[in-house]
């Protein structure tokens, strides 16, 4: 060897910044495997459409289920015409109320109103509510 | 060892009476009186039972005798469900309550027209109490010698040995991806599936009916085996990953290892 | 200045902290003819810190109910992104937890570390020991195989050979007369809240007793000489030894790593050397497998119940021995450390290591 040997503290400085390497590599593949754990999964079918039984929907009724993960609410505001919305108030998220009386939403947090089609009647709410496509088939209404 | 093998008994009966499951642990009192008598009508279709596929798959005396395997006095009573022992020609329908696919298959054949003349029935082939998973080795010149001669037997044997390799692989890798942890539920029903369907296609013992509906059965087979093959890439790459992984801890203790040397020399 | 350098300084100034880093890492000595037995001490901690890690996680997803735990493990080793790799790493890293706590108490018991005045480091070690078997025995249950359930309703069912209070006893752990719901739902709570926080506590204990009477000098070397032990209460100093940080810390982390690297590779390549068929199928309370045996480091105990004519003098030959085991620092009071001038203590340490070895083998196979 031509060079002058590597002193102790250089070697130790040298193999100190691999290990920490090979130390940090570690630690990030295990972290990233961590965080895939902790990830939500994504469940097939989620997307897909919801069949709700048109017996379940009443003139100037509504019907509360589960779309995409989330309470949402078909109704039929007048007869053969259906409505299927997000039931989670655009405000805070509070699950809006049907009201018979009124026809319309009401969300009991903030008092938020909402009309049949979703638009904001009054209240804090800052937007109308989603809307989601509805089909017949059949007997059933399909939504999304 | 005689010893032992009491203590063992004495150690597992005192929990099994303990834990209360005496009824249903232990054999069925079918075994307890039938396995004490000699004869075929005792030791013999026990000691054979115990070895068979039935028993290891908890199919016990009275789920084909029927009556009542609980109750020492009613276990024989007809009013118990008991039915005994069939007559010749009418063994195919008492496997046939279980093993109804290929009964149906069995009937419509050569074989199962002359079973009333004395043709081969079930146990013909596959023995009654020592029946053992099938194979295709039930096909053999000995065997069916018996009644005629093998050339074609062995023709049928030839045509559908392919894919019961074909099967016998796939039930390993699927065995093997259970044994590491996959969940195989799904492969192994679709495999039961193939198999039953298929093993009731040459009961038929119709060799041009064979021929013909092979393929559709090699293509379910694909179907399977591209499934398995997924599995068995993604064990590979993580058997890859890990790999590297063990050398690379292994690397980072040995550099751990050289920075202790460069102490030594202070010390 | 520099933002590290103050906020140390400002540390410091408040609880002396550079005080205490110097007395127990850079001017802490260690014996210098220390060997590489005693770094399973902090392999062990690592390994600990790993099953709490992993274990968090798993109860993430896990749900200790008859009807839904195997599902839910199932779950985790099929559709949870890296859930195999999770739970793998907690089964495998139970098993070479047992290993590694074997090999440290035979190296200390090889060593005569355990004699005064290091009685309490000894016995709150030996409890560790007895602690991390309960681990086992409470975490196995969990995913209601068939394994879980049977292993479980053996082992406890051991316990009923004690005169009197035998079955109630059996009961009394199970929760009911069989391994149930109620069994699940005691060892689950056992495993994941109060053994735990009991074991980490008696860690702390036991890292305490090892700190405050000094790490014993291994009794190998010429230069080494049996001293008296003084009666009142002494800090073992070793004057010219190695300091711990950095010197003996570095050998610690190899250790370490290499103790990952083992288990990473069993995880990887040999997981089904912990988990025999048995634990692949969900519990049956109707069927009981065959042969079922329990996990590697009960055989003995298994197979001792097995030998003796009467279980309650299989159960009582069990407790002697654990017993012996604990107290024996009190009445090996002898001041020879040196393995070479103790003929008699090795003769029963390799015939008691001979029949720990020979039990388990003998379980195993018969």
């Amino acid at each position: 060897m031509s060079e002058a040997p590597a002193s102790a503290n250089e070697r130790r400085t040298f193999l100190g910044i691999i290990l920490a390497a090979i130390g940090a590599f570690a630690a990030g593949a295990f972290g990233w495997s961590l965080f895939r754990f902790l990830s939500p999964v994504e469940r097939s079918g989620e997307d897909s459409q919801v069949r709700v039984a048109r017996d379940l929907v009443a003139i100037g009724g509504v019907h509360f289920f589960a779309f995409q993960g989330r309470p949402a609410v078909v109704l039929q505001p007048r007869a053969g015409e259906f409505v299927a919305l997000s039931a989670v108030c655009t405000h805070l998220g509070c699950i809006i109320k049907w009201v018979d009386e009124t026809q319309e939403f009401l969300c009991p947090c903030h008092a938020g109103r909402f009309a049949a089609s979703g638009q904001v009647l009054g209240g804090p709410p800052p937007r109308a509510l989603d809307t989601y496509p509805v089909t017949l088939e059949d007997g059933d209404i399909l939504i999304g | 060892m005689k010893k032992i093998l009491l203590t063992n008994v004495l150690f597992f009966g005192a929990f099994v009476l303990l834990t209360g499951f005496s009824a249903a642990a232990s054999p069925s009192v079918c075994i307890e009186c039938h396995g004490g008598l000699s004869g075929q009508l005792g030791e013999i279709p026990t000691a054979e039972w115990h070895t068979s596929v039935h028993s290891r798959s908890r199919v016990s005396c009275h789920d084909c005798h029927g009556g009542d395997p609980t109750d020492y006095v009613e276990a024989m009573s007809a009013d118990r469900g008991f039915i005994g022992v069939p007559v010749y020609a009418e063994v195919p329908a008492f496997c046939g309550r279980c093993h109804v696919g290929v009964e149906e298959d069995y009937r419509a054949s050569l074989h199962g027209q002359v079973v009333e003349f004395g043709g081969p029935n079930c146990v013909t082939c596959h023995e009654n109490h020592a029946v053992q998973v099938a194979s295709i080795d039930l096909i053999n010149e000995i065997s069916c010698s018996r009644c005629h001669t093998y050339d074609k037997p062995a023709l049928i044997k030839q045509e559908i040995s392919d894919t019961e390799a074909m099967l016998s692989r796939l039930d390993n890798s699927i065995a093997s991806l259970y044994r590491v942890g996959f969940d195989t539920g799904q492969l192994k029903d679709e495999l039961f599936s193939t198999r039953n369907n298929f093993r009731r296609l040459f009961h038929s013992v119709d060799i041009d009916k064979i021929r013909a509906e092979t393929a559709g059965f090699d293509a379910d087979l694909e179907e399977t085996k591209a499934t398995i093959n997924a599995l068995e890439e993604t064990l590979g790459q993580r058997k890859i990953v890990g790999g590297a992984f063990v050398l690379l801890l292994i690397l980072g203790g040995c550099i751990a290892l050289l920075i202790r040397r460069t102490y030594e020399n202070k010390e | 200045m520099n933002p590290a350098k103050e906020a140390i300084d400002w540390l410091d100034r408040r609880l002396g902290v550079r005080e205490l880093v110097h007395k127990n890492l850079g001017g802490y000595l260690l014996p210098r003819n220390i060997n590489i037995w005693y770094t399973l001490g902090a392999v062990l901690l690592a390994m600990f810190g790993l099953q709490f890690l992993t274990g968090t996680l798993l109860l993430v997803f896990y749900v200790p109910d008859t009807e839904k735990a195997f599902a839910s493990v199932t779950m985790i080793m099929n559709e949870i992104p890296y859930g195999w790799l999770i739970r793998y790493l907690h089964v495998v890293g139970s098993n070479l937890i047992i290993v590694f706590l074997l090999a440290h108490m035979l190296s200390v018991l090889f060593m005569g570390s355990y004699k005064r005045p290091r009685e309490l480091t000894w016995v709150s070690g030996f409890v560790l020991f007895n602690l991390a078997l309960v681990f086992c025995l409470t975490g196995y249950l969990l995913p209601w195989s068939q394994l879980s359930f049977w292993a479980t309703t053996v082992a406890t069912d051991a316990a009923g050979a004690i005169p009197i209070v035998g079955d109630q006893l059996v009961a009394f752990m199970r929760g009911g007369s069989t391994v149930n719901e109620a069994t699940l739902g005691r060892f689950f709570a056992l495993h994941v809240m109060g053994l735990p926080l009991v074991f980490f506590a008696l860690i702390g204990v036991h890292l305490f007793c090892v700190r405050r009477v000094g790490i014993s000098k291994p009794p190998f070397g010429d230069e080494y000489r049996t001293t008296e032990i003084p009666l009142s209460f002494h800090h073992e100093e070793h004057q010219d030894g190695v300091p711990f940080h950095p010197n003996y810390t570095i050998k610690d982390m190899a250790m370490v790593f290499f103790a990952l690297a083992l288990l990473v590779g069993i995880t990887f390549f040999a997981p089904w050397l912990f988990i025999p068929p048995d634990a692949l199928e969900p519990a049956d309370p109707f069927f009981t497998p065959p042969n079922i045996k329990p996990e590697w480091y009960f055989l003995w105990a298994y197979q001792t119940l097995k030998i003796f004519p009467n279980e309650l003098l299989g159960l009582a030959s069990q407790g002697l021995a654990m017993g012996f085991l604990a107290i024996l620092p009190f009445f090996d009071r002898g001041l020879e450390r040196r393995p070479a001038h103790r003929p008699l203590f090795v003769t029963l340490y390799l015939l008691g290591i001979l029949l720990f070895v020979g039990l388990s083998l003998w379980g195993h196979y018969s």
